[in-house]
């Protein structure tokens, strides 16, 4: 499967050159299709902890997109009650087949840390964000003091 | 626009809030998408041109252009509408005709192994470029056994996992070469977007169709002719012919009609 052989090579590449906002990935050994790891923040307030999340690849990829669930709960305009993302880099009308897993990382982490209120998924975060960012730094942190993992130590 | 899909059939009309619109228009989708591949493989078996004489035969117009196309080319070869028919129509005529022509494939096999360095400044990453670039090889090296891999060749071209590796690859090359000639192909590029935007938008995802620009970038990367035979509406009695890069020698002979691409085989070589 065409699959299975650009997930390895994509896993040695990721676990070699690790990223540093994206650790502990865990792959099931008999199904590679099926990733976690630990979404670390760089920016306030999600620095003050880490979020899973899971990565499926469908069996044909890399010709149609990953999909990516926060298996963490947080306080973020861009992810909804159940975890799910809007993330167009992983949409079905711009994946690109030449991207690479690390790529769509990446621009998690990005959003993530700067959210994004123009396209929310939760209105009503994003109105908070936009009109009393205190506030949503404020609940956002003690959110991600609740429920988050703790960060890995280096 | 090719392999439009029909997005506004089967869904409820009157409002329900339960009900997530999206999700049923995207189900709605994987329905169509699975009827068009259930009913045509990616490359299929070639039969005779006569073969249309049937599908247009209450079609005046349509009728008077296959009768030309009949006194020009034999057989046809159809290819899954899927909005990677160019590509994949390309590649099965061009790598079937080198078959025959060893000393071309050699020099083809080449302009690849040239080309690559080229993608690699162009900004594509390096694990995966080179991911696609060896399953690509793979199936150009089947090309050095000849006419005797006529059979394996077409069971690559049916097997997703190779198929549509060579579909990604020809993509890519046909997305460096636009922004490599970014100048000159801005000019045909509607709207205000770059070609940098057009390329990630219209020509590197999968599925999406091509147009001449694409057409004309990848037989000019490649350094290979091909003639499109145009089969639409247009009054003229002749299936009218374009060269891609104009005054090439033609090495792939394709049908467009609107939406889609087939191979063509002309009378003299088979």
């Amino acid at each position: 499967m065409a699959a299975t052989r650009r997930l390895q090579k994509e896993l040695n590449d990721m676990r070699v050159h690790g990223l540093k906002c994206f650790r502990d990935i865990q792959v099931d050994e008999s199904n590679i299709l099926s990733w976690t790891g630990l979404i670390v923040p760089e920016n306030p307030p999600f620095n003050k902890g880490a979020f899973r999340i899971e990565i499926n690849f469908p069996a044909e990829y890399p010709f149609k997109p990953p999909k990516i669930n926060f298996k963490t709960k947080i306080y973020h305009p861009n992810i909804d009650e159940k975890g799910q993302v809007c993330l167009p880099i992983i949409s079905a009308e711009n994946w690109k087949p030449a991207t690479k897993t690390d790529q769509v990382i990446q621009a998690l982490v990005a959003l993530v840390n700067d959210p994004e209120p123009e396209h929310p998924l939760r209105a009503e975060l994003a109105e908070e964000y936009l009109k009393d960012r205190k506030k949503f730094f404020k609940l956002a942190e003690e959110y991600t003091k609740k429920h988050s993992e703790k960060r890995p130590a280096d | 626009m090719e392999d439009k899909k029909e997005t506004q059939t089967n869904i409820p009309t009157e409002f329900n809030p339960d009900l997530n619109q999206d999700e049923l228009i995207m189900q709605r989708h994987r329905e169509i998408e699975k009827e068009i591949w259930e009913s045509t493989s990616l490359v299929c078996e070639k039969e005779e041109l006569s073969s249309l004489e049937a599908e247009y035969i209450t079609d005046e117009v349509y009728q008077g252009k296959v009768k030309d196309l009949l006194r020009k080319y034999r057989y046809i070869r159809r290819t899954r509408p899927d909005g990677n028919c160019f590509y994949r129509a390309f590649a099965y005529a061009y790598f079937e005709s080198l078959l025959n022509h060893q000393r071309e494939y050699e020099s083809f096999r080449e302009i690849i192994m040239k080309n690559k360095s080229s993608l690699m400044t162009s900004g594509f990453s390096a694990v995966t470029l080179e991911d696609f670039h060896e399953t690509f090889m793979e199936v150009v090296d089947v090309l050095s056994k000849g006419t005797s891999a006529q059979d394996e060749l077409f069971k690559l071209f049916n097997d997703q996992g190779y198929s549509n590796y060579v579909v990604v690859y020809l993509r890519l090359i046909t997305s460096s070469q636009l922004q490599l000639k970014a100048e000159f192909y801005q000019n045909f590029i509607e709207g205000d977007r770059t070609v940098a935007e057009f390329c990630h938008q219209e020509v590197e995802p999968m599925y999406k169709a091509s147009d001449h620009i694409h057409i004309i970038a990848l037989s000019s990367a490649l350094g290979v002719g091909i003639r499109v035979r145009y089969m639409d509406r247009g009054q003229s009695t002749e299936a009218i012919a374009h060269d891609f890069p104009e005054g090439s020698h033609v090495h792939v002979h394709l049908l467009y009609r609107p939406g889609h691409y087939d191979i063509l085989y002309p009378i003299d070589t088979n």
